[in-house]
């Protein structure tokens, strides 16, 4: 199909997939989602590949939590609003769901991305898996990270500005003190 | 252990002339990397405490993605650096690849995270 003779919407576009373990479709929605992100309208260049990050990182974590279930991916890029959007849904048990609402809780409470990424660094241990994810999410990705409970499901929701500066070296001592301005958002 | 061959990724050193490199390639994307990754960034910390390097490149152009459990092995890493009397450390010079367009953006909040032990070339 030509599509170059086509005109090129500035309204909002879609992707949304179920899909089931194992871990093998991660890598390929990555992509994916970086190729979709090129192609959407007023995506800048820059933002593909911080959308894909977040995209890997929530379903990566929402694998070992789905069981047999399906893991849900929704994202909505629109220009028009300066928004994009990404939600991912498991099937999560209430204890996993406490967990996840105590780190999320936690991650927010700190108002500076850099600054809780960094300390997320340097006390994750380097030995157990996970830990990082949402924190590299919320600075890398320029996102801000909610939950929404729904029966047995949750729903991890990262959104933020569309069209948002490409990424810069921090400022000197950015991320060491509470005090230190995002260098990013 | 200086080398690990994964289905999906490798890590391999590669001894130069003057100082040493080590080449990651692939996707690091599995669940629990760093089972694998820690062990070798160890060995490959042994090596260069004992040859007494003042920098290491860590060769990033062939590895088309590193999950954030991954990237706990390169945090790992640092941390043994800092482990060391200040004066026998060494620095991580990453070199990137302008393609993998990840690779600016996580790398710099490693550069906050050991400023004097990281830097980036591009």
């Amino acid at each position: 199909m030509q599509t170059d003779s086509l005109p090129r919407s500035e309204g909002p576009v879609q992707l949304a997939i179920r899909m089931r373990p194992p871990w093998r479709f991660i890598d390929e929605i990555r992509r994916f989602v970086e190729s979709f992100c090129a192609c959407a309208p007023g995506c800048p260049e820059h933002r593909e590949a911080q959308l894909a990050v977040a995209v890997h990182e929530l379903v990566q974590n929402a694998v070992p939590r789905a069981g047999q279930g399906d893991v849900e991916l929704l994202l909505d890029v629109d220009p028009g609003i300066d928004r994009v959007l990404v939600e991912v849904t498991n099937p999560c048990t209430d204890a996993e769901y406490d967990e996840l609402r105590r780190r999320v809780e936690r991650m927010n409470a700190q108002p500076d991305a850099l600054v809780h990424y960094v300390e997320t660094m340097r006390s994750a241990p380097s030995h157990v898996r996970g830990g990082l994810g949402l924190a590299r999410i919320r600075y890398e990705g320029q996102l801000e990270i909610s939950l929404r409970r729904d029966a047995a499901k949750v729903t991890v929701v990262a959104q933020g500005k569309l069209k948002v500066p490409p990424p810069r070296p921090p400022e000197k001592n950015a991320g060491t003190t509470p005090e230190a301005k995002p260098c990013c958002k | 252990m200086l080398q690990v061959n994964q289905e999906q990724f490798s890590a391999k050193l590669s001894p130069l002339s003057a100082g040493i490199r080590v080449l990651f390639r692939g996707n690091i994307s599995t669940p629990d990397p760093a089972s694998v990754l820690n062990p070798f960034v160890d060995a490959v910390h042994d090596r260069a405490q004992e040859s007494g390097e003042r920098e290491v490149s860590v060769d990033l152009k062939d590895l088309e993605y590193c999950n954030s459990s991954g990237f706990k092995s390169f945090i790992h890493w640092i941390r043994r650096i800092k482990e060391m009397p200040e004066e026998r450390r060494y620095k991580l010079r990453f070199l990137t690849s302008s393609e993998r367009k990840w690779q600016r953006t996580s790398l710099l909040a490693l550069t906050v995270f050991a400023e004097e032990l990281v830097e980036i070339q591009r």
